[in-house]
This record gives structure tokens, sequence and C-alpha cells, in this order.
């Protein structure tokens, strides 16, 4: 019985562990992910339903190890939610683990959005969305395979299921790279992204080139420029590109030649990012309470200074009244009783507490009794 | 999540009572100047002096929940000048109720108590408006401030080292109390 109760309270206990499965119409921002739907939990068919897009994968069908490939992914046919938030994996299998490229030799030197994840998300615009990896190819020779994979919303989309679309194995026969085939270095990654402002050159580390050449131009343009580059040590390289502001992204191409070889690398890119900031939330919150005082100090310092005797007093009438209490403590000190005034004034028995005055015809209240009491 | 909400709300509050203690403020100092607004000064005194307490009320609470909205609250110039603004509106506030406690509604008809107050007053609202422009430009990533050619775009800040802000701090509280006093010894 005890026993039961035990697996029963286990049971329970992983079932209430459990967190609903949910779909993610906003999007779980670009991260290295396996096939297994990127852990959306989207494995459930009634959660998911099968991609209307077509997925068009372009890389190279035989390419030189240890040099750069371009893998240029074009989605169309797409049918996304409100965002057009679109899911795109690159992925060396299928099998739901160890699926990243990474884990098959290749090396992602940046992805679609200037980093190096192989999930990126991206807005599609009208209805189609094309972006691209560069990847450093294994040193392994041989036949490689690489998958692509999608995933987004649907406008009309009550279920909130996932779409999911994937593509078959796109083989890539990897050949030895020809003798001193010039080549970026292995490791050698491009630039997330520069400082808004900053114009210092960038480091590549090459092998076999004998002289380098890089073009640039900024995210859009089409027509580009040469830029300086000079060696700097054996096989690096300082490539001087402009600074950029805002959220600019600059692209550039390198052109690595040694004799007769010249290899023409995909274009990379580079985005801005904001200047650091050294502020802190101690430091903003002391400056704060600063200001407060330094500002109420120096108004009441100037309300002190331009206040005028009569006003810096109207709300204490404290003065006021003492000086009231006063005067008619003089008064009554003062003012002698008039035995003829009084000796005319004729008590009423109608109007207790006040007097008659026959001569001034009126009411004078009893000095006896408070004035006026009834 | 809420903290986002309630800021949302919250600030509604403070531009709006900001926006009726600066006006009102400065209609009031415009009665010693215009006779046709002479038996309205009372009613905007007092409706300054609500206003000026609400928004003394709401700041504070503004930047508790705009603190806990954001990730990194003074992650970047842009959000630290939210801080900056906020300590300036509630000086400003604060400067105009403690002047409005000690002078009574009397002060509208001393010319320099009456300009100090309309100032502190203006001030106020100036800086709430600047703090509406910067939240607007984090979130919309424009501000109707923008049409003006002079308007800043507050994406750099001055950063004071925490020893000298402690120490402003400390000049801050001592020029406080000495007023004060003044004010004591003088009464």
């Amino acid at each position: 019985m005890k026993s039961r109760i035990l697996v029963l309270s286990v049971i329970l206990t992983l079932l209430l562990a459990t967190s609903s499965g949910v779909a993610n119409p906003g999007g779980k921002g670009d991260s290295n992910r396996d096939y297994t739907c990127g852990g959306s939990c989207h494995g459930d068919p009634s959660l998911s339903s099968p991609s209307s897009a077509i997925i068009n994968v372009d890389i190279p069908s035989t390419v030189y190890s240890s040099t750069t490939a371009e893998v240029s992914v074009s989605i169309s046919n797409l049918d996304t939610s409100d965002n057009g938030l679109v899911g795109i994996f690159l992925l060396g299998s299928k099998n739901g683990n160890s699926d990243h490229p990474e884990d098959y030799g290749w090396a992602i030197i940046q992805d679609p959005n200037g980093g190096l994840s192989n999930y990126v998300e991206v807005v599609s615009s009208d209805n189609q969305v094309t972006v691209s990896w560069v990847l450093l190819v294994p040193d392994d020779l041989g036949t490689k395979e690489i998958y692509v994979s999608i995933q987004h919303g649907s406008y009309y989309n009550h279920n909130n299921k996932a779409f999911i679309g994937e593509t078959d194995a796109i083989v890539v026969n990897i050949e030895p790279v020809p003798e001193n085939y010039p080549t970026l270095a292995e490791g050698w990654t491009s630039p997330v992204e520069r400082i808004s402002g900053d114009s210092s050159p960038i480091t590549i580390r090459t092998v076999n080139t004998e002289s380098l050449t890089v073009y640039w131009r900024l995210s859009g343009e089409t027509s580009s420029h040469e830029a300086t580059v000079d060696l700097v040590a054996d096989q690096e390289w300082e490539v001087s590109l402009p600074a950029t502001l805002g959220d600019t992204r600059i692209e550039y191409q390198i052109i690595a030649s040694m004799n007769e070889f010249s290899n023409q690398m995909p274009w990379l890119s580079i985005g801005t990012s904001e200047p650091y900031f050294d502020g802190t939330s101690l430091g903003a919150k002391l400056q704060s309470i600063a200001f407060i005082l330094i500002i109420l100090g120096f108004m009441l310092s100037l309300q002190t200074w331009f206040a005028p005797r009569g006003v810096k007093k109207s709300i204490d009438h404290t003065t006021v009244v003492e000086e009231s209490i006063v005067s008619k403590k003089i008064e009554e000190s003062t003012s002698e009783p008039d035995s003829d005034y009084w000796s005319r004034l004729i008590k009423s028995d109608d109007n207790p507490g006040w007097l008659w005055d026959p001569v001034e015809n009126e009411w004078v209240a009893d000095p006896n009794l408070s004035g006026g009491e009834q | 999540m809420y903290a986002v909400t309630f800021h949302h709300m919250v600030v509604g509050l403070a531009a709006g009572s900001g926006t009726l203690m600066g006006i009102c403020a400065f209609l009031a100092w415009l009665t010693s100047y215009i006779s046709n607004l002479e038996s309205s000064k009372s009613t905007l005194d007092k409706a300054s002096y609500a206003a000026s307490i609400l928004t003394l009320i709401t700041l504070p609470l503004a930047m508790l929940s705009g603190y806990y909205s954001v990730s990194d609250p003074s992650g970047s110039a842009i959000l630290y000048n939210k801080f900056i603004f906020s300590g300036i509106a509630i000086g400003f506030t604060l400067s105009y109720i403690i002047g409005r406690r000690r002078f009574g509604s009397d002060m509208w008809n001393h010319s320099a108590l009456a300009n100090i107050q309309m100032l502190s007053a203006l001030f106020g609202l100036t800086a709430i408006m600047i703090l509406g422009s910067i939240g607007s430009k984090i979130t919309l990533g424009e501000s109707t401030l923008d049409i003006f050619p002079f308007w800043p775009e507050f994406m750099n800040s001055i950063v004071i080292n925490q020893w000298i802000s402690l120490s402003l701090l400390l000049i801050g509280l001592s020029s406080v109390i000495f007023s004060f006093r003044i004010v004591d010894s003088s009464a």
C-alpha cells in the first residue's frame, strides 16, 4: 500500500512539475538549438502543422575544406502571424540532439543577424525571407549534409499552432583545399558589432595569403568601396572600416590572394552598438536625490531671501492673537468703571445676561454674567 | 509585467497633475497683471496646490514602477536621464509645495515670491515634459517634442561620480536645513 502511494505521489509530483506547452508568438531570440522544434515543444501533432512555405537553400555543392562558404536560404509563400516573425534553423542533422552544424565540423563565422547562432529569428517582408550564414568548412573530407528548418505562426491561427517546415538533406562535397589556397585562419570570426563612432581597425587572420583586399558598403547599398588594409604581423591584417552611428550595419567582403589563387569570400556584416555607459543604479539614485535636495535648498533660500516680513508670518497668526490679547488687557486695565453708566442700566428678566441702556437705547452685556449668555 | 502597466497608469497621472500644477500656478501668477483673472486667483491657487501634492505622490511612484519595468534601469544614458529629470521634477514640485505651505495664498500678492513660485511650478512641469519625451523616445523611438529644433535627444548623460553625488546630496541637505533655520529664527 505504501509503495503504491509513493508511486502515485511521484507521478503526481512529476505531472505538477511540468509546465504547459505553448507556442512562442513573440519568438525566443537567436540561439544555438537542435532540431526538436527549437525547444518550443511543438512535437505534439495537435500543436503543430506543416508549413506552406517553400524553402530554397543555395550552397556550393563542392567546397574546399577550411575555407568559407555561404549558405543562402530563401523562403517564400510564407503565411506568418501579425509580427511576421520566422524562426530559421541551420542544422547538421535532424536527430533531435547534437544537430548543430558545429557538431559536424562546420563553424559559423556569421549568422544572418550578425551573430554566431544556428537559429535566428527574422521578420518576413511580402511573405518571403532571404538570409545567409557564412560558414567555415570542416577539415575532414567527404560529404556532409546540411538541413534547414523553419517555424512560424499564421495570421489565422486560433489554436496557436506552430507551422513547421524543413528541407531534405543538402549534400555538400568537401574536397581538400588546394595547396597554398588563401583563406581565413581557423577560429577567426567576424566581430558582431562595433561601438557607435568607433573607427578602430578590425583584425583579420588568414592562411596562405599574400595580399588581402577588403571592400565595404553600408547595408542596403549596392556600390562598394575599397578599405585600407595593413599587414601588422604574419598573416594578420588590420582593416580600416569607417565608423558607423545609430543602428547602421556595415558589410565587408574579404578577397584573399596568393599567386594565381584568389578567394573571394561572402559578404560579412558588423552592427553598431551604443557607446559603453558607465552609470550605475546606485549612482543614478544618489544623483537624483542630490538634485532634489540641491534644487530644494536653492529654491527655499530664494524664498527666504525674497520673502517680505509680513508675508513670512501670514500662515502663523500667533503674534496677531498675542497682540489682540495684550491690547484687550491694556484696554481692560485702563478703563475705569463708570458708576453712573452702570447704575442707569436696567436688568431684564426676559433677557438674562443683558442690561438695557435707556439713554443709548441698546442692550449691553452684563459684566457679572458672560456677555449675551441666555 | 504589472510594473509596466502600473508605470503607464501612474505616468499619466503624474503628467496630468504636473500640467495642472504648472498651468494653474502660471495663471495664478498672471492674476496680478490681468484684472479679469483676479476673481479666479483663489481657485487657481488651490487647484495648483492640490495638483502639486498629487504630482509629488505620483512622481516617486512613476520612478519606482519605471525602475522595475526595465531589465537594466541605469544601463543606458537615456534611462539614466530619467532618474536625473525625475529628481529635478520632484525638487521643483517640492519647492512649490513648501513655498505655498510657508507663505499661504498671500504669496501671490508679492511679486518676488509669486515669481519664484511660478518658476518652480513651470520648471517642474518642464522636467515632467522632458521625462515624457524621454519615455516616448524609449518606447516609440520618437517624441512630439522632436519638432523643436533645439530639443535635445537625451542620448547622452552627465554621470557624476558617486562620491561627488553624495557630497552634493549632503550640501543640498545642509542648505535645506539652513534655509528652514533662517525662517525659524526670523519668524
